[in-house]
């Protein structure tokens, strides 16, 4: 049986009194899409930023694909991760294609330069993936936020990662775009195996997509499968008692496990 | 003009001047596109003036010249890490502002105290390229490898922390020590560039490059292409005119290169012009 490709254990972040994150406990297999949902400050990013090693980790340990992330083997584990980090508006005024900025996110990109960056039929692959082919001799500055969420996608896809993660890939795509997103996410991890984690604000929108959701808000309150009932004490604890689930359909995780046949409308 | 360019190399002084020029031109337009691109402008102005702190150390305490104001130089490039990644409490340039007046003064102030005026102190402030010596080129050879060869191998690695140093570094690229390195190497440039331009005129020669290129590259390949060709036609042309009027070297290339950007940009406004028109008709 192959190892997990991540295993969290007792891993918490910040001071012992007030910690960001509290004893983690966290195992995803390949091929599986899971959601994390929490209230603003909940460590969601945190959670990301530390399993993508970027911070380090007061407590506890990290395995990446059965292995133990160490300073020594840290690059080539994290080569092997894709991560779309949260959308903001400083990216810096580069002027680049969006071939480019595609390339930049191949594993090999920062070789010397007389190394060849990236496979074209992997940068050609990404493209493909998230619709942008048609934008590769773009400048990447003139583009909307949406095409800008994109590229940064297909920037994280090329290397075809094991492991992707994404803080909040939806913002700046309108509806449509948002649904293909998930689409796309769920295609990747049942064809390429490949697992996800995807952190996201709006509950509502992935729990039809998702494998499994974890509730964070600076520990784990509850991690349910397909099929399971979020317990309304969790939502609570996370969002506070003016907190209602109102399910819309049977694949919502952690709604009511049989919603009542007139509900069309949704909203956790 | 055929005239001038036989009596130009004609004239030892500017022969010996030229290599020393282009090479400055090479160096410098490479490394202008990562200053460009890491927003270190002011950390070359910075680092430039401050590095008569290390003029007026080596003159105070009899120390040798170049590697006592290289070292100064790095010493403050490294210091101003923190500021120019934003992980200073102070605004970003305040914290380099503070630091190169801080030792811009030191290096005054030490100057003052000394009777000793071997160095050429007008040549330091706004450089002269005609009066290098056979150690200085020495030195910058081995400087200009040292920034070309960290390019060769780092250049890539310091594009993709210039556009996303948080993908970069989950992407296992170490970023505290790129930066680290880059900082170095802008401190190794802008002391060659010194030669020519001197302390105040250094900038130009290590921002104006990119930024002609800025408007019409589309990769990391092309900006340099482009910011080589605009470094040394203007490195070119303004040697020739200093030599035509006997105009100071150094600031005739950054004029030059300046009266360069002026042109790159109206082209490329008059380009980004034609093709909305184009799509509106």
């Amino acid at each position: 049986m192959s190892p997990p490709v991540l295993k969290l254990s007792g891993v918490s972040v910040g001071p012992v009194q007030t910690p960001i994150l509290q004893d983690i406990e966290l195992e995803l297999e390949a091929g599986h899409f899971l959601g994390i949902v929490g209230p603003n400050g909940a460590g969601k990013s945190t959670l990301l930023s530390v399993i993508a090693g970027l911070i380090e980790p007061a407590k506890g340990s990290i395995e990446l694909f059965g292995q133990p992330l160490r300073r020594l083997n840290r690059r080539q584990l994290l080569q092997q991760i894709g991560f779309l980090s949260q959308l903001h508006d400083d990216l810096p005024k580069l002027p680049v294609s969006v071939r480019h900025v595609v390339t930049m996110g191949a594993a090999g990109y920062a070789s010397p330069l007389w190394r060849r960056p990236a496979a074209q039929e992997d940068i050609v692959w990404a493209m493909e993936q998230v619709d942008i082919a048609g934008l590769a001799d773009r400048d990447f500055r003139q583009l909307s936020g949406g095409q800008r969420q994109r590229v940064r996608l297909a920037k994280s896809l090329v290397s075809r990662p094991r492991l992707l993660l994404l803080d909040e890939p939806s913002a700046a795509l309108d509806a449509p775009a948002q649904d293909r997103l998930y689409r796309l996410l769920r295609h990747l991890c049942d064809e390429n195996g490949m697992a996800i984690i995807m952190v996201e604000h709006d509950i509502a929108a992935i729990t039809g997509h998702v494998d499994s959701v974890a509730c964070l808000n600076r520990r784990i309150h509850c991690h349910a499968m397909k099929g399971e009932q979020i317990p309304e004490d969790i939502w609570h604890a996370m969002y506070g008692e003016h907190m209602h689930v109102i399910a819309h359909d049977t694949r919502c995780i952690g709604c009511v496990s049989e919603p009542p046949a007139s509900s069309t409308a949704h909203r956790h | 003009m055929t005239d001038l360019i036989s009596h130009f190399l004609a004239s030892e002084v500017m022969r010996s001047a030229l290599v020393p020029s282009l090479l400055i031109a090479i160096t410098t337009a490479s490394i202008s596109v990562m200053i460009l691109a890491h927003r270190l402008s002011f950390l070359v102005v910075g680092v430039s003036h401050a590095s008569l702190a290390g003029l007026g150390l080596a003159v105070v305490l009899a120390l040798p010249l170049l590697p006592t104001v290289t070292a100064t130089a790095l010493a403050v490039a490294w210091l101003l890490i923190p500021s120019t990644t934003g992980n200073l409490r102070l605004n970003n340039d305040a914290g380099t502002g503070l630091l190169f007046a801080g030792a811009m003064a030191l290096g005054i102030v030490l100057l003052s105290t000394t009777n000793r005026y071997q160095v050429d102190l007008f040549g330091w402030l706004f450089g002269n390229i005609l009066t290098i010596s056979h150690g200085d080129v020495v030195w910058l050879y081995v400087a200009a490898a040292a920034v070309l060869g960290s390019l060769l191998l780092a250049a890539r690695a310091w594009w993709a922390i210039a556009f996303d140093a948080t993908a970069a570094a989950a992407s296992g690229i170490p970023v505290s020590s790129y930066r680290f390195v880059l900082h170095g190497v802008v401190a190794l440039a802008v002391i060659l560039c010194v030669k020519l331009a001197g302390i105040v005129l250094t900038t130009g020669l290590m921002v104006l490059p990119a930024a002609c290129a800025w408007f019409w590259g589309r990769s990391l390949g092309t900006l340099w292409a482009i910011s080589l060709g605009f470094s040394l036609g203007g490195t070119l042309v303004g040697l020739l005119v200093s030599y035509a009027y006997n105009w100071p070297s150094g600031a005739t290339v950054v004029l030059a290169l300046c009266i360069l950007f002026v042109l790159s940009a109206t082209g490329a406004w008059l380009r980004q012009s034609g093709m909305r028109r184009r799509q509106r008709a």
